[in-house]
């Protein structure tokens, strides 16, 4: 028997130390390799083979997991403040969008020829699955390209930018959270009118950089879009912190997101809007190492 | 080794995915805003009946798969359920019959199963161990595991076992 058992320890040790290496080989070239063709044909397909799953589960469970919230929000009398809350969110961002409105047309008015486009189209989609672990920014969402949803796209719920499209099938797309660490966005702070990049942490804050401001970014200031890859005007959030700018330093700061990202179920995706580099974007937009974060970024 | 045993420990390993994302995904059921980590808790909980080389095996396939499902670097979660795998397949004679060993393998297997993870993304380039609530992230699976630990490993060995009068039955 102890031969058999020693036999035994010693192939599941070097299966073990196997295995290990070889998931060491995988991030590694993961992370190295230039294009991500390989690990995005891989995703693809194994979400192709989770869609039908998630959607029937989501579809069947939706109503317990509503009752399990509807428990927990305490009787309704959660239920009302959320509503008023969301009311509040909205009336807030109505008010945010008017302003940032306000702002380019006072900008455009300021550029002779130029007008105003008509209205962006959009499609609204409902998020079905997320990442499986806390540590994913990813979301599922039921529009693919058939919906004429194509990687890069903004998506947006009614408080703000949510994120970006990052891998597309014919029904389905994943978007990448502004949360995530591999997302960068273009911004412009609406009280300076400067410019600046704002990157996901993970969770929490999103990190503003601004390498070129002459003036402070106070706290509360509106953060919007510059329109260098996504629509202009998009809400970000609100400056979390007051940050002074001084002379040969980057001006570093927080900016806490509008959008409730640990509550968004449905989304508007701008298909209206290409991204200017669409093409950059299936190559480089789908990477998931923070490392390859200034290849995704919009600034 | 029985085929129809690994078979049921997959189809287990893919539901406990599609679980994750949608019944315990965001914004859904995560008491204090995050989620018990039901693929670990699987896996943790499979190892009584499935022999360790086929564990550890299997514990690689439901980490790549989480890494395909999820938005970080390929082979991560592989290389820590793997880990997990291993420590699960070494204490299973333990806890297989045993409440309190199979309480604390869950909460602990689950802990190493995090922290491993932050640990190899931070190497790898990811800003996991900087993220904001990284500690939440780490310890509260771990504690809600250890609350689904009872019911998980029942149905499992409802599963494998309907006969057999242990702790769980």
């Amino acid at each position: 028997m102890l031969p058999q058992s020693g036999r035994r320890v010693n192939r599941v040790t070097i299966l073990f130390t196997s295995l290990i290496a070889i998931g060491f080989l995988i991030a590694t070239f993961d992370v190295r390799s230039e294009s991500d063709d390989v690990g995005d044909v891989l995703r693809e397909g194994t979400q192709s083979v989770f869609t039908p799953l998630q959607k029937g589960v989501d579809w069947v469970t939706a109503p317990v997991v509503g009752f399990v919230d509807g428990v927990a929000n305490l009787a309704g009398l959660r239920d009302e403040n959320d509503r008023l809350e969301a009311r509040v969110r909205e009336l807030e961002a109505e008010v945010r969008a008017t302003d940032a409105l306000e702002e380019q047309v006072v900008q455009l008015e300021l550029i002779n020829g130029l007008t105003i486009g008509e209205e962006l189209s959009t499609v609204t989609a409902r998020i079905y699955a997320s990442g499986s672990t806390p540590f994913d920014n990813v979301r599922y969402i039921d529009k693919g390209s058939n919906d004429g949803v194509i990687a890069g796209q903004a998506v947006i719920d009614e408080d703000g930018l949510v994120g970006r499209v990052d891998l597309v099938s014919a029904n389905d797309a994943r978007i990448r959270l502004i949360t995530d660490p591999a997302v960068s966005v273009g911004v412009r702070v609406q009280s300076t009118n400067e410019t600046g990049i704002v990157t996901g942490r993970g969770d929490g804050p999103l990190r503003l950089e601004m390498y070129r401001a002459s003036q402070p970014v106070r706290e509360g200031a509106l953060v919007v879009t510059d329109g260098s890859r996504y629509p202009p005007g998009l809400v970000i959030g609100s400056v979390a912190r007051t940050a002074e700018a001084e002379v040969g330093f980057v001006l570093r700061t927080q900016v806490e997101p509008a959008a409730n990202l640990s509550q968004v179920d449905y989304v508007k995706v701008i298909v209206g809007f290409s991204p200017i580099d669409a093409g950059l974007e299936s190559d480089a937009g789908t990477t998931t190492p923070t490392t390859r974060s200034a290849a995704t970024g919009d600034g | 080794m029985r085929r129809s045993r690994i078979v049921i420990a997959l189809i287990v390993v893919v539901i406990a995915i599609v679980l994750q994302t949608t019944v315990f995904g965001a914004g859904r059921i995560q008491p204090l805003g995050v989620a018990p980590a039901l693929v670990v808790l699987v896996l943790i909980g499979l190892a009584p009946y499935v022999e360790p080389e086929y564990h550890v095996l299997l514990g690689f396939t439901a980490g790549i798969l989480v890494d395909l499902v999820g938005s970080g670097t390929l082979g991560l979660w592989a290389m820590s359920f793997t880990i997990v795998a291993f420590l699960a397949g070494r204490l299973r004679a333990r806890y297989a019959d045993s409440i309190v060993w199979s309480l604390v393998a869950a909460f602990t297997l689950t802990l190493v199963a995090q922290v491993v993870y932050v640990v190899v993304s931070t190497l790898f380039g990811q800003e996991t161990l900087g993220e904001p609530n990284v500690v939440a992230k780490i310890v509260m699976p771990a504690v809600w595991n250890l609350v689904l630990a009872y019911p998980v490993f029942w149905i499992l060995r409802y599963a494998y076992a309907p006969r057999d009068r242990s702790w769980a039955s």
